[in-house]
């Protein structure tokens, strides 16, 4: 019998065009399911009407039938599924609600009645689970992104679900931490129900795939015939052959030096230990390395955000810094107002041309998926023409097709300025970069001049 | 020392600051709370910038409004609605004393979001949900405060870096719409988590320790006493 059943699901947000439009599926008890689709296409949407959010917690106009485990969403409310069904959103800050590890992970354990006894000992097992049992006295605002995303994890997972759902939770791993996140998750013995846009990974743990379009289903197929789908009709979603061929832009004059740069924050320990990095006009390079290694620290020096605290920094030139988080590019009415601050309107109206959001120059900023607010924040710092463009982690919420696009606009650009971009992604990194960057472990810039 | 233990302690310095009569008294309540609050280091400054203007602004302001005292040290200009504007040694007494309450319960919260483990305070707590929305609001000043250095650090990336009063003014509107919109988030991801829903336990708490008792045994001493001082 089918665990959960999605039965002509039609759903639109108020005032909005429909999300998710005639929707049906079934999944099975342990059946690992993919989602993918482009930015807008309804995954996050579908992830949220198995958790039964949608439609208490967002309203709208909701027609069909979500059966979960027995349990009409339209009668049982998200809080009487947990439990049953656990999710991991996107950003572990939004989701995070107290302020201690332990406690965290026994939250939603004490809201669904656990006996205290069981609380601790699951507490343990979740953590340990996700390998994380060292972080149970920590407090969260000490934990880098990835140490979040696995005590967010840790806390879905303590709940025993029978389905787990994961809405694009890899995007702040590495590669190697999202391979084990991805692991983890499907070791738990639930369904799991993952959306994601960088597909490599949860290809490899996923049995079954489906493809939205416009909140439309246009693929639903084991993996192995998903893949070859994929490979006909969506090519920028399977991962290519490494490749050996290497971009070779033409390095210019020296734009940002930055030689045994060291640093810590507020007295903490040391993030760089002596890094090194050099830029020329007319390269992009990929900064690259595991989580928590130093990478943007790095970027913040070389583009004058930060001031190193030994070694030596040289810059040639006005730079330009796109930070992780879109939402701090938000601070006007409407996009275009956004891209135009300090720039003009002319320059503006290019810039969002160039990143593809020509349509929403009215819109406002905060009315944008997180994948269109990654892209407008991208035109806000391109309208300022610098001679060094930073990019930290561009591609987050982004699909790979508006990835490839991005990665032909900075290769387009690239004689204009020097490009540095930190990433986790190794296929944008490959699509983009002329050289990668990486920082090791041992937290010394080694470059690797493929 | 057990949360609830600590809150109590605190909330009894604030109580007996706002009881006691003398400028001595509650002058070393605050400076007990300033010290309390210095062991926090760099995260306290907000906490201490914000008391500080507001008892000064209080200290400043009051004697001005206020028609207090025979010995007058200052005799200002009539002025419509306020009267006349004039300072004397009894307005300024008031006004001191005044401030200094003000900056010991301000102290005292600050002690509060700053030291305490809330955590463990929800998980003592009989009303958990108004308990709950506290801890999430005792979190607003780090968050505004790290969201407000995120704008910053963005429209310095752009070449943008706000000027002035009113520059960083303009970031208001943008700070608390992302609030809300993270206020948004979390309520969903708790709603998820089974918040509201009805029969929930509580992670066992430890046994109550000599120092607990001690700490609300004095808590009770210091409101008591403040009825004297």
């Amino acid at each position: 019998m089918a665990l959960a059943v999605v039965e002509d699901l039609t759903f639109s947000y108020p005032d909005a065009a429909p999300a998710l439009d005639r929707v049906s599926l079934e999944i099975e008890p342990g059946e690992v399911v993919l989602v993918l689709g482009p930015s807008g296409s309804g995954k996050s949407t579908l992830v949220r009407a198995l958790a039964g959010l949608v439609p208490w917690f967002h309203g709208g106009r909701f027609a069909g039938r979500v059966e979960v485990v027995g349990h009409d969403t339209r009668r049982a409310r998200p809080a009487e599924l947990a439990g049953v069904v656990a999710t991991v959103f996107q950003d572990p800050e939004d989701q995070i609600v107290l302020a201690q590890v332990e406690a965290e992970v026994a939250f939603g354990l004490e809201n669904v009645g656990t006996p205290p006894a069981a609380i601790l000992p699951r507490v343990g097992r979740a953590l340990d689970a996700v390998g994380a049992a060292h972080l149970a006295g920590r407090r969260v605002v000490e934990l880098s992104g990835g140490e979040l995303q696995r005590v967010c994890l840790a806390s879905a997972l303590a709940l025993e679900p029978r389905l787990l759902l994961l809405d694009e939770p890899t995007s702040q791993l590495d590669p190697d931490g999202a391979e084990a996140f991805l692991e983890r998750a499907v070791a738990s013995g639930a369904a799991v129900v993952v959306s994601e846009q960088r597909p490599a990974a949860a290809l490899r743990h996923a049995d079954r795939v489906l493809f939205l379009d416009r909140g439309r289903i246009v693929l639903d197929a084991p993996r192995d015939e998903a893949v070859a789908w994929l490979d006909e009709h969506r090519p920028a979603w399977t991962t290519p052959a490494p490749s050996n061929t290497v971009l070779q832009g033409t390095a210019g004059e020296m734009v940002a030096r930055v030689g045994g740069a060291r640093f810590a924050y507020g007295g903490g320990p040391e993030v760089l230990g002596g890094a090194s990095l050099e830029l020329r006009c007319g390269e992009v390079v990929a900064l690259t390395g595991p989580n928590g290694c130093g990478k943007t620290t790095l970027a913040k020096i070389a583009a004058g955000l930060l001031e190193a605290q030994g070694g030596t920094v040289e810059r040639a030139g006005r730079a330009a810094f796109l930070l992780q988080d879109p939402g701090r590019y938000l601070v006007r009415e409407t996009a275009l107002d956004e891209v135009a601050l300090g720039a003009g309107v002319e320059r503006g109206r290019r810039a969002l041309e160039d990143v593809g959001l020509a349509w929403a120059e009215r819109t406002h900023p905060r009315d944008l998926s997180s994948g269109e607010r990654e892209r407008l924040a991208l035109a806000t710092v391109l309208v300022t023409e610098p001679d060094l463009l930073v990019l930290d982690e561009p591609t987050r919420g982004v699909d790979p097709e508006r990835k490839a696009e991005l990665a032909a606009l900075l290769r387009a650009q690239a004689a204009r300025r020097a490009t540095l971009v930190v990433t986790h992604d190794v296929v944008f990194a490959q699509e983009a970069a002329d050289r990668e960057v990486s920082l090791g472990a041992e937290r010394e810039a080694l470059a690797v001049v493929a | 020392m057990r949360p609830t233990a600590a809150a109590a302690l605190l909330a009894a310095l604030a109580v007996a600051a706002l009881l006691a009569q003398q400028l001595w008294s509650v002058g070393a309540i605050a400076l007990v709370l300033l010290c309390a609050c210095l062991r926090a280091g760099r995260r306290a400054r907000p906490y201490l910038w914000g008391t500080l203007f507001s008892a000064g602004f209080v200290f400043l302001l009051s004697p001005l409004v206020q028609s207090t005292g025979w010995h007058v040290l200052w005799s200002g200009p009539n002025v419509p609605v306020l009267g006349q504007l004039d300072v004397t040694t009894e307005e300024l007494r008031i006004a001191g004393l005044n401030a200094l309450r003000l900056a010991a319960v301000g102290l005292a919260f600050a002690a509060y979001a700053l030291l305490l483990d809330h955590d463990r305070l929800i998980a003592a707590s009989t009303g958990r949900r108004s308990v709950l929305a506290a801890a999430l609001a005792t979190r607003l000043v780090p968050t505004f405060e790290r969201d407000a250095g995120g704008l910053v650090e963005a429209l310095r990336g752009r070449g943008l870096a706000p000027e002035g009063l009113r520059g960083h003014a303009a970031l208001l509107s943008p700070l608390l719409a992302g609030s809300l919109e993270r206020g948004i988030n979390l309520a969903e991801a708790m709603e998820a988590r089974g918040f509201g829903r009805a029969g929930r336990t509580r992670l066992p708490s430890p046994p109550w320790s000599a120092l607990d008792v001690g700490a609300v045994t004095l808590a009770a001493l210091v409101v008591v006493g403040a009825l004297w001082l």
